[in-house]
């Protein structure tokens, strides 16, 4: 360029107007969508003003197929043996530049790694996918109001993200931290007709056209899903969350008739504690722990001697806790409303040697 | 008379005819691609618009010609911006912009837009809406030139 620009002040910089720049689109502009470009000339000759002159070109934008599967939070779903809906969440955002149709499969891990770190070692049942209803029930959350959908979500418009709850049953009889991984797949479909599962897509190979044409641009999810195939994909996880008891019994010489409390021993007419201890290894706390135990028939219960809910230090037993429980001969029964994970309680009381 | 004769067939004529025989203006549009080689090194690829997708940049070539047999004087070219097109940059050419549709122009980095709470910002490039090339000195007979904005499908 040879010519020099001339910088006009600007004019009326005083007269401001308010012009909103436009929203911008993650999704970006509509695919089909003829971007036309107009330049004109004004120029004077020997001081005249002459004709405008302009000129154009123009082109069409391209479909860009863009997707994303993200799971919700960065947790497990703790759930427990033979728990029925255990919901995992994920999110389906429809980053394409046209309103599209994604077909959904939610699948199991076989072994290896699950999403959050635990070795998958069981398959959860009954697997199904939701969609958030938005307009009732608790936003966000699985319930009741939420739609179970028929292996696809129908017509997601542009840069919407929705919430998909992935509701599995959970088999009776698992160990403490079992795990099970669930993968949801989502891959784009031709939006189509409302209510229908539009046509697969395809990416337009070879020569480009001059019209619409299609370009995968999402990219890598869970192991087996390339980058650029349609597709997008996450893992989460459910976690077994149990409580693991272990029982434990002791007992010691209170006194006797002859020796009282020094150095007891084991004769007719000395008094004998019994210290049941349940401890609780698992993650979860255990509720109503019902403690029942037979008293020997050698041996004589000592009414309003039972001690219930009570703690042990460094494995032995402390002797404390609330009078409570129940004595129906010959067993001794007490309930412990709770045993929190990692907790010990017992059940304490004393009987007489016949 | 003549001025009035001039100003009349102006008036009266469409632009091309008069303008064809004067001054020739072609526009063309590029997606940039950058291609990195197995040497590390990054390449920059001008190619047609065929496989166009939100995000894609563009550049916009201006190149004019003054084709007449007088110098073209006070030449000014004006290039709204596509709606669907975010501006980037103009390289070096230096021009006015506007960023409220055409009413006001200046240099990107002297404009400014309101927000919602009634104070200014100072102006992005996103806010551009028009561009505007003005010569200081009249394109000489079989002068030539070329122009050149970049911008993002949005």
């Amino acid at each position: 360029m040879t010519s020099k620009l001339t910088y006009m002040g600007a004019i009326g910089m005083a007269a401001l107007s308010s012009v909103a720049a436009a929203p911008a689109f993650a999704a970006g502009t509509t695919a089909g969508t003829t971007i036309t470009n107009t330049a004109t000339v004004d120029y004077q000759v020997g001081g005249v003003a002459q004709g405008q002159q302009s000129a154009s070109n123009n082109f069409t934008v391209d479909r860009k197929i863009n997707l994303l599967v993200e799971e919700v939070g960065t947790v497990t779903t703790n759930v427990v043996p033979g728990q029925t809906n255990a919901v995992t969440t994920f999110q389906l955002t429809n980053s394409a530049n046209e309103t599209l149709d994604f077909a959904l499969v939610a699948s199991q891990i076989a072994g290896g790694t699950a999403a959050h770190g635990g070795t998958d070692t069981f398959d959860a049942t009954n697997v199904r996918v939701y969609r958030d209803n938005i307009a009732t029930g608790t936003v966000g959350s699985w319930d009741v109001g939420d739609t179970l959908l028929t292996g696809y979500v129908d017509e997601l418009v542009v840069d919407t993200a929705i919430r998909l709850f992935v509701v599995a049953d959970i088999p009776a009889a698992l160990a403490n931290n079992a795990v099970a991984g669930v993968t949801l797949r989502a891959t784009a479909r031709e939006g189509g007709v409302a209510g229908t599962q539009g046509a697969a897509i395809t990416e337009t190979t070879g020569a480009n056209t001059a019209g619409k044409d299609t370009v995968f641009a999402d990219i890598a999810g869970v192991t087996g899903d390339a980058a650029r195939d349609g597709a997008h994909s996450d893992n989460d996880d459910y976690t077994v969350q149990t409580a693991t008891l272990a029982v434990t019994k002791t007992s010691r010489v209170i006194s006797d008739p002859f020796n009282n409390t020094s150095n007891p021993k084991l004769i007719p007419g000395a008094v004998v504690e019994y210290c049941i201890a349940v401890a609780n290894s698992g993650s979860a706390p255990a509720t109503s722990v019902i403690i029942n135990d037979p008293v020997p028939g050698q041996l004589t219960f000592s009414a309003g001697t039972i001690l219930l809910n009570g703690t042990v230090t460094a494995g032995t037993c402390n002797a404390d806790g609330a009078a409570g429980g129940s004595y129906a001969a010959p067993n001794v029964s007490g309930t412990i409303a709770t045993i929190a994970a990692g907790a010990t309680r017992t059940l304490v009381f004393r009987a007489t040697v016949n | 008379m003549r001025t009035a004769l001039f100003l009349l067939f102006a008036a009266l004529l469409p632009g091309q005819a008069l303008a064809a025989n004067q001054v020739a203006l072609d526009n063309n549009v590029f997606v940039e691609r950058v291609s990195t080689d197995a040497q590390g090194k990054q390449r920059i690829l001008l190619e047609e618009p065929k496989v166009v997708v939100p995000g894609d940049r563009l550049v916009f070539v201006l190149n004019y010609r003054n084709a007449g047999a007088q110098p073209a004087d006070k030449f000014v070219i004006t290039n709204p911006l596509p709606a669907a097109v975010r501006f980037a940059d103009a390289g070096d050419t230096r021009p006015f912009v506007s960023v409220d549709g055409g009413k006001q122009w200046g240099l990107l980095s002297d404009l400014s837009v309101p927000m919602t709470d009634g104070t200014r910002r100072a102006a992005q490039p996103a806010d551009v809406t028009h561009i505007r090339w003005a010569f200081q000195n009249p394109i000489p007979v079989g002068g030539t030139g070329k122009l050149m904005f970049r911008g993002v499908v949005k």
